[in-house]
């Protein structure tokens, strides 16, 4: 039966998406603290209990 | 070069696909592992969340498109009483958790308006062409599924073009979020929705009685066929009941964990963002990237990134489950091409814009929405399955089977 796949293009994918996500995360101000930069204002929790959408928006009542 | 995939032979003649379950474990090993010495053990926590989602949504084969297409086209609702029911199960389950906080939590409400109506309605058109919604674009594409992989990265690609028009949609008529919980208290909330949804139910079961003259409950079977339930569990395919119980405690689960529902498109703004940003666009100078959380968001790292971070386990949970399932893959044998690639294309921009203008996909504007007692979510769900009867009028022109 002709394979579904090539092993190759599976690990190229797979080696891409980390290698992106480990360039953003070098770039961040989490990897900054976590190697001793105090100066950096990190996210870890990634909350706006104002917002008034899970995407952040504000209230239609206040954009008058 | 024909590198084969190869798949394992067990005596009974279970196959298992030991590449891609490797390929998906080092995979889950080497992020979680980046998860868990960068940033903290709840991140950590809602991966494998991700994780075990992904593996429910595929073994599960909960697609919610395919599920409305049936109803509308076969009358055969039973996947879409296996969404009632799930939706039923979490408000049962998160309004009482969410009612009784004392402002830890955040709920999935949003405002009720034109961006509301318009952009839900565009996502339902979209479901029907890219062929999936947020959730089940995602874990398809971790099954290896090439057409959708094509819709994700235009869903992305529409989800960028929304945020920068959001703000201007969010101008035009609307009203502030209304929660069932704070207008009726728990028992209410939970009371009316429960009505809503069983009235839902009888209509479906009209409808299939109706046509077909019987009706075939799917949705409640609770047994994995003629394999055993070990091997049911790891290789699928699950009952309707196992993966409405998973996907109903992991929502739950992300909830507790992460203090604010599951969601999966907020993602997808953000990587689309980001790799504008890597281009050299200053995104600043769009409204919606500089609200608090869109900011926060951009500023740091995927990996504390809620909405990313469960993404990234669904992906993998779902190779996962395609590589027990032995069928990675599978669905792109045939290369998509012609008509059904700009389906894909289109679709891909409708789901995207539609998302954000709606407030989020069929998981974070309409489940978890449900489950939060939110109004927004029923007008999302009215909103969307009238886009999604558009979408699939238009399916033939576009070579689609309905």
């Amino acid at each position: 039966m002709q394979a579904a796949y090539k092993r190759y293009r599976v690990i190229l994918v797979l080696a891409a998406i980390l290698g992106l996500v480990l360039v953003d995360h070098l770039n961040s101000p989490t990897f900054a603290f976590n190697m001793g930069n105090g100066n950096v204002e990190t996210t870890l929790n990634q909350r706006d209990s104002t917002a008034c959408a899970p995407c952040g928006a504000p209230c239609p009542s206040s954009r008058d | 070069m024909q590198q084969a995939s190869s798949s394992s032979t067990a005596s009974d003649g279970w196959r298992v696909d030991r590449f891609v379950v490797g390929a998906a474990l080092v995979g889950l090993l080497m992020l979680g592992g980046l998860i868990w010495l960068e940033t903290a053990p709840f991140l950590l926590a809602l991966f494998a969340i991700g994780a075990l989602l992904g593996v429910a949504l595929y073994h599960g084969a909960f697609g919610f498109t395919a599920g409305w297409r049936n109803l509308v086209v076969k009358h055969r609702g039973g996947g879409m009483r296996a969404q009632l029911l799930l939706f039923g199960l979490t408000a049962v389950l998160m309004v009482p958790i969410l009612g009784s906080d004392q402002g830890e939590l955040i709920g999935a409400v949003a405002p009720v308006g034109t961006s509301l109506v318009v952009g839900s309605f565009m996502f339902g058109l979209g479901m029907q062409l890219g062929g999936g919604c947020g959730s089940g674009t995602l874990f398809t594409v971790g099954a290896g599924n090439l057409r959708m992989a094509v819709t994700l990265l235009f869903f992305i690609i529409g989800a960028v073009l929304g945020s920068l028009h959001l703000p201007w949609w969010l101008d035009l008529p609307g009203f502030d979020p209304v929660s069932l919980i704070d207008g009726f208290g728990i028992a209410g909330a939970v009371g009316i929705q429960l009505v809503a949804l069983a009235g839902l139910w009888v209509w479906i079961d009209r409808r299939e009685r109706r046509t077909h003259g019987s009706i075939e409950r799917s949705e409640l079977l609770v047994t994995g066929g003629e394999h055993g339930v070990l091997r049911t569990l790891i290789s699928g395919r699950w009952p309707f009941a196992w993966a409405i119980l998973a996907l109903a405690l992991g929502n739950v689960m992300t909830l507790v964990v992460g203090g604010s529902p599951w969601g999966i498109t907020f993602a997808f703004n953000l990587w689309g963002a980001k790799a504008l940003q890597a281009l050299g666009v200053d995104m600043s100078q769009f409204e919606f990237w500089t609200w608090d959380y869109p900011a926060m968001a951009l500023k740091d790292s995927v990996l504390v990134n809620i909405t990313s971070v469960m993404n990234f386990g669904l992906l993998l949970g779902a190779m996962l489950a395609a590589g027990l399932a032995n069928r990675f893959n599978e669905a792109s044998r045939k290369r998509p091409e012609g008509r059904p690639f700009l389906a894909a294309v289109i679709g891909g921009l409708l789901l995207g814009y539609g998302a954000r203008l709606g407030f989020g996909c069929n998981i974070g504007a309409l489940f978890s929405g449900i489950g939060s007692a939110s109004l927004h979510a029923w007008i999302w769900f009215v909103s969307a399955f009238l886009g999604s009867l558009i979408g699939i009028r238009l399916r033939p022109w576009f070579r689609l089977p309905n």
